[in-house]
């Protein structure tokens, strides 16, 4: 068991679909050319942010989502040399771009459609240079890859890039297990809803409702 | 694996050892496997891209190869070892041909997962850095124990032919190879079935219908194999026993709709989730290879039990109507896993995202969410050449005739 319970907090009431924490995301994480680690997505409608229902009976519904960061995650579990892996001390799931041999078994784990991205060719940039924080490890060919929590942030102390350009401060991260934490502050009073609650992976994402 | 190996064999003088047919087999197998090699460095150094698989539908033709390939295994070692385990008669002299038959498809099947990995250089690290709790990882020990197995059990029946192993040992190794047979088909079908993820995979039935399955696809493919050899002129072989395989196939058959019955009632009769899998397979997507699997399987069913069809020609076609239902079977499988996605919503697309990308979520997953391109035709057509080379190498340098006709 992890010593602390970090989870991140999606308020859907607060959140206006803006896509500033994909972007802020991408930019931290220097994200490859075709790659999203966080991806909003509409409900709904058919297209992007398109809106649900006939006329004039329309709503607009988003949803962020990103690695659910499971305490029974299916993909630890499948990795053969446990290049993904719960770290002890935070619970976040982490990749090992080093170890992984792209046999791609944790995609095929995870119910979480499209949370895993694999490099499908050598990482191309839209920038000659690398963006975001110089911490966040060098991307690779053919390896799996996703959200850490920004981990490179929160192993300094730090917030995961994703919240802290949120406007709309729909984003809460912290430990569950501290009742003083922010995420603790904010969930009190509140219901909230896990993605595929079903599936038995007990997600470290929880969406206000 | 058969098909080839029909016609070129047919070909071949009946001389000892195979003849011009043997060598001119082994050589198109050689240039096809290079061709592969070929192929397979471009996909390492121009990337994945170049598959059709992505990050929504992230496994392709080599896994279902690979599935193929594995079940294609099962066939020889199993009607080989039966007999052998349970003192019973044997199906004449084709016992050492059959295990061939096992080795070449064990090798064509870990030849596809290493074409599958990202990273093949980085292959020792699962022998360092092993999570045993994978079922990856179990099946990778467990290829290797069978591949390992198959070979000792090969040399074994040719040295109890001379005499230097009992009776006793070879009887042992059978009862051992015939379990780690059926492992491999379990642990096989558990990479698949024991992910909660995916709502076609996810079933406690599928490691039994995986030895069914394999026990089909391997008994035609012996029969192919063996009825080919014998107009090769290779090796003698009683009808008696190709008519007793056939009979055999019809049963395995039977057992595997059966099974596949039972899973598609279970699935869709809650009229729940899994009614999305029966609707898909039935007259969605996948329903040309739902419907070539029910059709080739009923057609060989219909071969092998009435009596008067039991001509050699049809029998063969018989065992190649098998496998084929049973590449249905393994296609419908692996793309099923991918073809209906737990989260639909629409999302941004990139090319990494899903084959096609380029419409929105509906529309990629209209037809199937999958098709290999040629790339990945050519390296798996390399692959299975790899298979055919090792079973032809095996014809032509090992003493794999029965022991009184050599």
């Amino acid at each position: 068991m992890a010593d602390k319970k970090l989870v991140m907090l999606v308020d859907t009431k607060r959140c206006i679909a803006c896509n500033s924490c994909a972007v802020a995301c991408k930019i931290e994480n220097n994200l490859p050319k075709n790659i999203w680690w966080n991806r909003i997505m509409t409900v709904g409608g058919g297209n992007l942010d398109s809106p649900e229902g006939e006329y004039p009976n329309l709503k607009m519904h988003n949803v962020t989502v990103a690695c659910q960061h499971c305490e029974n995650p299916a993909c630890v579990k499948v990795c053969p040399v446990g290049a993904t892996y719960k770290d002890p001390e935070t619970g976040v799931v982490r990749q090992d771009y080093d170890k992984c041999i792209g046999c791609r078994m944790c995609m095929s784990a995870c119910p979480y459609t499209g949370v895993r991205s694999f490099n499908w060719e050598e990482p191309k940039y839209s920038l000659a240079h690398a963006v975001g924080d110089a911490d966040a490890p060098e991307h690779q060919k053919h390896v799996v890859e996703k959200c850490t929590f920004c981990y490179q942030r929160i192993s300094k102390g730090e917030t995961p890039a994703c919240m802290d350009l949120c406007p709309a401060r729909a984003r809460h991260w912290g430990d569950l297990d501290d009742p003083n934490s922010d995420v603790s502050r904010a969930i009190a009073g509140r219901s909230y809803e896990h993605l595929l609650d079903e599936k038995g992976t007990k997600p470290g994402v929880y969406y206000l409702v | 694996m058969t098909d080839t190996t029909a016609a070129v064999a047919a070909k071949a003088p009946a001389k000892k050892g195979g003849g011009v047919g043997l060598n001119i087999a082994i050589g198109v197998s050689a240039v096809l496997v290079a061709a592969g090699l070929v192929l397979w460095a471009m996909q390492l150094s121009g990337g994945m891209v170049q598959t059709a698989m992505r990050n929504l539908d992230s496994w392709g033709l080599y896994i279902t190869g690979f599935m193929f390939f594995v079940g294609l295994s099962a066939g020889g070692l199993i009607i080989s070892s039966v007999p052998k385990a349970f003192g019973l008669s044997g199906f004449g002299g084709i016992s050492k041909v059959a295990v061939m038959t096992s080795i070449a498809a064990t090798v064509a099947a870990i030849g596809l997962v290493v074409v599958d990995m990202g990273q093949p250089f980085r292959v020792w690290e699962l022998f360092v850095y092993s999570n045993l709790g994978s079922p990856l990882m179990w099946d990778i020990i467990v290829l290797m124990v069978y591949l390992i197995l198959s070979c000792v059990y090969l040399w074994a029946q040719v040295q109890a032919e001379k005499g230097k192993v009992g009776h006793t040992a070879l009887r042992v190794i059978s009862v051992v190879a015939l379990v780690t047979a059926v492992l491999v088909h379990s642990v096989t079908a558990w990479i698949f079935g024991l992910q909660q993820g995916r709502e076609m995979w996810h079933t406690a039935l599928l490691a039994p219908w995986f030895v069914s399955s394999a026990l089909v696809c391997g008994t035609g493919l012996v029969m192919c194999a063996a009825a080919a050899l014998r107009a090769a002129g290779y090796l003698k072989w009683d009808q008696a026993n190709l008519v007793k395989l056939a009979k055999l196939l019809a049963v395995f058959l039977l057992v595997d709709l059966y099974f596949f019955g039972c899973d598609l009632l279970t699935a869709g009769f809650p009229a729940g989730e899994g009614l999305a899998v029966v609707q898909m397979l039935v007259s969605g997507p996948l329903a040309p290879f739902f419907w070539g699997e029910v059709v080739l399987s009923a057609a060989a069913i219909v071969i092998c039990v009435v009596p008067a069809l039991r001509t050699t020609p049809l029998m063969v076609v018989a065992g190649l109507c098998a496998i084929a239902a049973i590449f249905c079977k393994r296609a419908q499988l692996l793309v099923g896993g991918f073809q209906i996605p737990n989260i639909d919503l629409a999302a941004a697309m990139t090319p990494f995202t899903v084959t096609n990308w380029e419409g929105n979520m509906a529309q990629a997953y209209a037809g199937m969410v999958y098709w290999p391109t040629p790339l990945e035709f050519g390296v798996a057509l390399g692959v299975t050449a790899l298979g055919f080379l090792v079973f032809f190498l095996g014809l032509k340098l090992l003493p794999l005739k029965p022991a009184d006709q050599e």
